[in-house]
């Protein structure tokens, strides 16, 4: 059984916050109130969440799960645009559809394959239990949250990249590249920018990093058995997921990124 | 092989170029010369369609438009300036090129590399360089073989020789002579150098 955390504990945890405060004022970085107001945010945000969550588990629809997952995938977007500074003209539809596609097909793989949510009877075959709120709203979350951080980076990267270096895109397009290879290089760097962390990460969990699902798990009454295994897929999961929506973005976005001589449009916000 | 009629290239209110006509043939050479800003590196970009200039420009029979525009890139071979390339080493700058999809059929030739290097005053050991390695110099000379072997109908050089000194301007000078009378390619190339000015087939003053 998990150990309840009381409020006056809740009180007493977030008291530690005083120290990365004091260092933020201290060294006048202006980040204190912004990260005065995000903790705030977080605790009156997880909150609502909380309560939300709790009615999706209790009624448990498969289609009012897949609303709100519908809801995480326009909220991802729409913070993932205001990060990039790109224009939502170019980017909104293709990242839209970029992390809903993702999502749901690597949901459906990791949920229906490897933890066996679905049923066979008379019936048929019944993939309505791959919806099921415990899993469905945790797996799409992680999978979204993961998605938005690489597509942040790797987009800025990618454009910021061909603005930047104009002259080498030139000379390839110049020298009978097609637009797939003269951004190639970009993509490539943008890939490389984003992706490091993820595989630096991924190379000494367990090690040096203690990774949040394996401790969410032993914390909640799982054994470590266990818990490694589920950690071991969600990395899986959202290392492809994070791939899969850039490439599906990247794909997507190329049409209105570029006219029909292959220079880059004016994608970035004034 | 380049044919230009009536270009004429404004940003805005100012207008860079108005009504320029000329053509490049087969084993010419031409210089496009000019004050700073008079649109000679924009005229090179135009004939490649990454600059909107109005007017008429044929490569090699084909009018450029947003149709046709690969094709008439693939018959040039196109050297911008102070290019600054995304490789580690010079045999990946020089051999990429020949990767481009539509370049597979052009045989890389490190024989005709070096042999084009010699002419260039490149020593053999620089394939073997990182690219952080060599001078902006080198670079050029560099990029401006590949271009060679390339074996395009046209070449644009944009200042192929801003970073050399005399001699080696005088090399690269001959080596376009080469390219052109030799290898019966059109050069139409931007420079501010006397010596290329003087060695060219003609020039043009925008």
């Amino acid at each position: 059984m998990i150990e309840d955390i009381t409020f006056v504990g809740l009180g007493i945890g977030l008291l530690l916050m005083i120290v990365p405060f004091f260092f933020l004022s201290k060294y006048r970085t202006g980040l204190l109130r912004p990260a005065m107001g995000g903790t705030a945010r977080m605790i009156v945000q997880l909150y609502l969440i909380g309560l939300y969550l709790q009615y999706l588990f209790e009624y448990n629809l498969w289609y009012v799960n897949l609303a709100w997952g519908l809801i995480m995938v326009l909220v991802a977007t729409g913070t993932a645009l205001q990060r990039t500074k790109l224009k939502p003209t170019v980017l909104a539809v293709p990242m839209f559809v970029g992390f809903l596609s993702t999502a749901i097909i690597v949901s459906i793989y990791f949920l229906g394959l490897v933890l066996g949510l679905y049923s066979v009877d008379g019936a048929g075959l019944t993939l309505t239990t791959l919806f099921t709120a415990q899993y469905f709203i945790p797996v799409f979350g992680l999978l979204l949250g993961n998605m938005l951080g690489v597509n942040v980076v790797a987009l800025n990267t990618y454009y910021e990249g061909i603005k930047r270096e104009q002259q080498t895109y030139y000379y390839m397009l110049g020298n009978g590249a097609t637009r797939w290879e003269a951004t190639a290089p970009f993509l490539r760097a943008a890939i490389i920018k984003a992706f490091n962390p993820c595989i630096a990460n991924m190379a000494v969990m367990g090690l040096v990093a203690m990774p949040g699902t394996m401790i969410g798990q032993i914390l909640g009454g799982s054994n470590p058995a266990l818990a490694i295994k589920y950690q071991m897929m969600i990395v899986v999961i959202t290392f492809v997921a994070s791939m899969m929506s850039l490439m599906i973005t990247v794909g997507l976005a190329s049409r209105k990124s570029f006219d029909k001589m292959g220079r880059l449009k004016d994608v970035f916000e004034d | 092989m380049l044919r230009i009629r009536n270009l004429s290239l404004s940003y805005g209110a100012q207008n860079v170029f108005r009504d320029v006509t000329f053509d490049v043939h087969r084993g010419e050479i031409v210089c496009v010369c000019g004050e700073s800003g008079c649109g000679k590196s924009s005229m090179l970009k135009s004939v490649l369609g990454f600059v909107d200039a109005e007017g008429d420009i044929q490569v090699d029979g084909i009018r450029l438009a947003e149709t046709t525009v690969d094709e008439v890139r693939r018959c040039i071979a196109y050297i911008p300036q102070e290019l600054s390339l995304p490789y580690e080493t010079v045999e990946e700058m020089v051999r990429s090129p020949f990767a481009l999809h539509t370049n597979r059929h052009i045989v890389f030739s490190e024989e005709k590399l070096m042999s084009d290097w010699r002419m260039l005053g490149l020593s053999g050991d620089l394939m073997s360089k990182r690219a952080t390695e060599i001078s902006g110099g080198q670079r050029q000379r560099i990029m401006l073989s590949v271009a060679g072997l390339l074996g395009k109908r046209l070449l644009l050089a944009d200042e192929p020789t801003s970073a050399l000194d005399e001699d080696s301007t005088l090399l690269v000078l001959d080596y376009f002579k080469m390219l052109a009378k030799e290898r019966g390619i059109a050069v139409l190339l931007v420079s501010h150098s006397p010596i290329i000015m003087a060695g060219c087939t003609s020039c043009l003053h925008l």
